[in-house]
């Protein structure tokens, strides 16, 4: 016989926050984008390198947002430019989040030598600032999607370490933990099956906090000269090459800022509902 | 005479328009000038709502949807602004339950009650400063002129509740609103601070309104007393009726459960006695870390006891008496102690990952916090199938036939394998911590503070439970709690802690009956006095 009555399942946390209209228009803007980025190849209506003119043109039939300095379709290219950052920083995160969380289950459980060690890398990383710390990377690996896959990777694990040795260090001294040290579980199991479980929200913040960040950063590497470069389509690179007609075309320079932003923008929005959902606060991470 | 505060049709929702729940459903009562009125409640009954109604508080998202609150001819919900914060504190005042949330972290205890001197009195200057020193006196505080200058962290628990007690007193209020101002205590320190506030209020001619989970406290101390349940009004009446003669099912429920000392527990199964686990001269202290690794003070002292097959072993000690640390060195958590502990033959030492697997399991510990101790990302399969598979190693089958027959065996119903920790109640969670320990099939169990996060009517369930369990499979229980009461109805012996040394040690009746020490005889008159004023109520009731 049952001692009370079964009490109702708690709803999904994440279900509620979706449910919030900031987070709605997020994820409606991520999903555009990620369709864009996708699929933006055979949606285009154009070949991003093919050359139509022989130089700017005014939108047209053909041509809806006309065309480039040497000739080719902007609409094409805008949708199109985003397809790299994206797929550099979705990367590069991913693989900042999980270096970074191993490691920072490392230092915040084991404490002592490791964690020293750990920690003292990670605060040297941070230490130069991110810009420069960037542009040394790309000067020494290059840049190509792999080389700045890699230089996103290594310039946000430290911070995700930080973030996620903090939290394990508060979980470790819960009883759960407890109760699997004196069952003898072994480390492993410990911070995979124990920890590790409980820090899916923090995670899946930490990781869409630092795309968007990435995103924003190889933009400005690629309006630097040392980014992403010609002829692939990027909306930083783009906006660099707008500068020159800034004052008689600035729709060059507005719409590529537009779609960045946009992007910015709806993944910062689903971050939050997302941070709220896990009860998380977003503007300590960032 | 007339009635002081009055409670007409009350109900204080929560939560989005459309799908309101009351947290305080049409409570309608009256409490007379001067009485001590008691409302008692699980968690959750909302007899804190209706405590913070009283001062025409409520709870930000809470709302008031129908009726009021009168106290001395003023409805409390009229009053904003001004007149509001005027009425709280002269003419009501309130205890909270943590003394420390309460007090300003970064002011003396002095600029603390001065503020409010300055606020409520037209007293300033030196006259102040002698109005905080008679405060202080008359709350008992030692050493006014010292204590003066402390912050709030530099006092301990009683002592603050006694700061607050004093600055309840600056305005000489006529109504007094305690919300569980004893639970963050010990047991002794309770009594003296209940005994502070009932002295204090009668002096001044306060009307009281006691808020606890606690009948027994409220018992002490109250005259009348309403019971809560789901936000309504279930019984409301003169204390002495209530003991005697509980009319609502649910307060006859409560009144059982108020931890007396009851009969013995049946004597362990198993004879001759046979030792499972026995400490010798155990003395711990926990090592300073820095350049001078001098040790600290002893938190255990040559601690010595023996503890048989299917036999409970109670220890009971107030906090930092070292219990808990006996626990954890038993079980692995700390180590580095001097002197034995043995279990049968083998001798239980150094951290837990040290020790052999088969001794490991053993040993099984439930702790305190039943939330804190299960996993919230695994499934209850997965926390009470996981000792089986690691000391066993038993498939995921045979894990899972395993978990579904321990939670028969406990009560629970098999649907609770694929649900999550925080969908359980809090008995059913406790329940699941047991059932893991259990199903390493260990030879003795501890059970470290198992109860005290409990509700009264669940503590009284799993107390049953536990010695239920102990009879079917003989396990020796090591059942650590602050509660001589809650320690009393299971254990055959009862080890007394003090400040890490053994004050008692013995059989179940012969420490009850004869303690050897002061201290165990303070702890027993606490619940005593309880019991004589329950039991001379019954008689009065079967005389009138």
């Amino acid at each position: 016989m049952a001692v009370e009555a079964l009490p109702a399942r708690v709803p999904s946390r994440l279900r509620e926050a979706l449910i919030s209209p900031l987070t709605a228009i997020g994820v409606t803007l991520v999903a555009i984008h990620l369709v864009l980025a996708l699929f933006s190849p055979w949606i285009a209506p154009y070949s991003v390198s093919a050359i139509f003119t022989d130089g700017l043109t005014p939108p047209s039939a053909e041509h809806w947002l006309g065309t480039d300095q040497i000739g080719r379709d902007y609409l094409s290219r805008l949708m199109s430019g985003g397809r790299v950052a994206l797929l550099v920083s979705a990367v590069g995160a991913a693989v900042a989040v999980l270096v970074g969380t191993l490691l920072g289950l490392m230092a915040g459980y084991l404490g002592g030598l490791i964690d020293d060690a750990i920690m003292r890398v990670t605060d040297a990383v941070m230490a130069v600032p991110e810009l420069v710390l960037i542009a040394i990377l790309v000067l020494t690996f290059g840049k190509d999607i792999a080389a700045l896959s890699v230089i996103v990777a290594i310039v946000y694990t430290p911070g995700v370490v930080r973030v996620v040795r903090a939290k394990t260090a508060s979980l470790a001294a819960l009883d759960y933990v407890r109760a699997a040290e004196l069952r003898g579980e072994p480390i492993p199991r410990i911070l995979l099956m124990e920890i590790a479980p409980n820090l899916g929200g923090l995670l899946a913040v930490e990781l869409a906090i630092r795309m968007s960040s990435a995103i924003l950063k190889i933009s400005a590497l690629s309006f630097l000269g040392l980014g992403i470069s010609q002829p692939t389509p990027d909306w930083g690179l783009m906006v660099q090459e707008a500068m020159s007609v800034v004052f008689t075309d600035p729709w060059f320079l507005i719409l590529p800022a537009a779609a960045l932003s946009s992007l910015i923008i709806g993944i910062n929005f689903a971050v939050d509902g997302l941070a709220r959902a896990y009860g998380i606060s977003a503007k300590g991470t960032r | 005479m007339s009635a002081h505060v009055a409670v007409d049709g009350l109900t204080i929702t929560f939560g989005e328009p459309g799908q309101q729940r009351a947290a305080v459903d049409d409570v309608t009562l009256k409490i007379t000038q001067g009485a001590t009125f008691g409302i008692v409640g699980e968690s959750g009954s909302g007899k804190s709502t209706l405590a913070r109604a009283l001062l025409g508080h409520t709870r930000p998202g809470a709302r008031v949807a129908r009726g009021h609150v009168d106290l001395g001819g003023t409805d409390v919900f009229a009053l904003h602004g001004k007149a509001l914060r005027t009425f709280r504190g002269r003419s009501a005042a309130m205890v909270p339950q943590n003394p420390l949330s309460s007090l300003t972290p970064h002011c003396t205890i002095r600029q603390q009650l001065l503020e409010l001197i300055t606020l409520h009195t037209p007293l300033r200057g030196e006259a102040a400063l002698r109005r905080v020193r008679e405060l202080m006196d008359r709350t008992g505080l030692p050493d006014p002129a010292a204590l003066q200058r402390r912050y709030p962290h530099e006092l301990s628990g009683g002592q603050r509740q006694r700061v607050v007690i004093a600055s309840v007193l600056v305005a000489k209020p006529s109504l007094i609103v305690l919300d569980e101002p004893t639970t963050a205590l010990d047991k002794t320190v309770e009594a003296r601070v209940l005994a502070l506030v009932t002295e204090v209020a009668a002096e001044i001619g306060a009307t009281l309104v006691y808020v606890s989970h606690d009948l027994n406290v409220v018992g002490a101390i109250c005259e009348h007393v309403a019971v809560m349940k789901d936000g309504r009004l279930v019984e409301e009446g003169k204390t002495r009726a209530i003991f005697a003669d509980p009319r609502a099912p649910y307060t006859r429920r409560l009144v059982e459960a108020i931890p007396i000392l009851k009969a013995a527990p049946p004597p362990p199964t198993g004879h001759p006695p046979q030792t499972v686990l026995a400490a010798e001269a155990v003395t711990f202290q926990y090592r300073r870390r820095g350049v001078f690794k001098r040790g600290g003070p002893a938190v255990l002292n040559n601690v010595s006891f023996q503890l048989c097959v299917g036999e409970t072993l109670g220890l009971v000690g107030e906090s930092g008496s070292g219990k808990s640390t006996l626990a954890s060195l038993i079980a692995g958590a700390v180590s580095g102690h001097s002197g034995t502990i043995r279990l049968q033959d083998a001798v239980l030492a150094g951290p837990a990952r040290q020790r052999a697997r088969a001794l490991r399991r053993r040993v099984q510990m439930v702790f305190q916090d039943p939330l804190s101790s299960l996993n919230p990302a695994q499934t209850v399969g997965e926390i009470v199938g996981r000792p089986a598979r690691l000391y066993f190693g038993d498939t995921a089958a045979q894990a899972h036939k395993k978990s579904v027959a321990l939670l028969a065996e406990l009560d629970l119903p098999a649907e609770l394998l694929t649900r999550r920790p925080r969908e359980l109640s809090g008995g059913q969670q406790q329940r699941v911590a047991v059932a893991r320990a259990l199903a390493a099939d260990p030879d003795v169990l501890i059970c470290d503070e198992v109860t005290s996060a409990l509700d009264v009517t669940v503590q009284a369930s799993l107390i049953a439970l536990l010695k239920r369990l102990q009879r079917e499979r003989g396990i020796a229980c090591l059942f650590i709690s602050h509660d001589l009461a809650v320690v009393s109805d299971i254990a055959h012996r009862i080890m007394v802690l003090e400040r890490g040394e053994v004050r008692d040690y013995g059989p179940r009746d012969q420490v009850i009956a004869s303690p050897e020490t002061a201290y165990t005889k303070m702890l027993l008159d606490a619940f005593r006095a309880t019991q004589a004023l329950r039991q001379e109520r019954a008689r009065e009731a079967l005389a009138s």
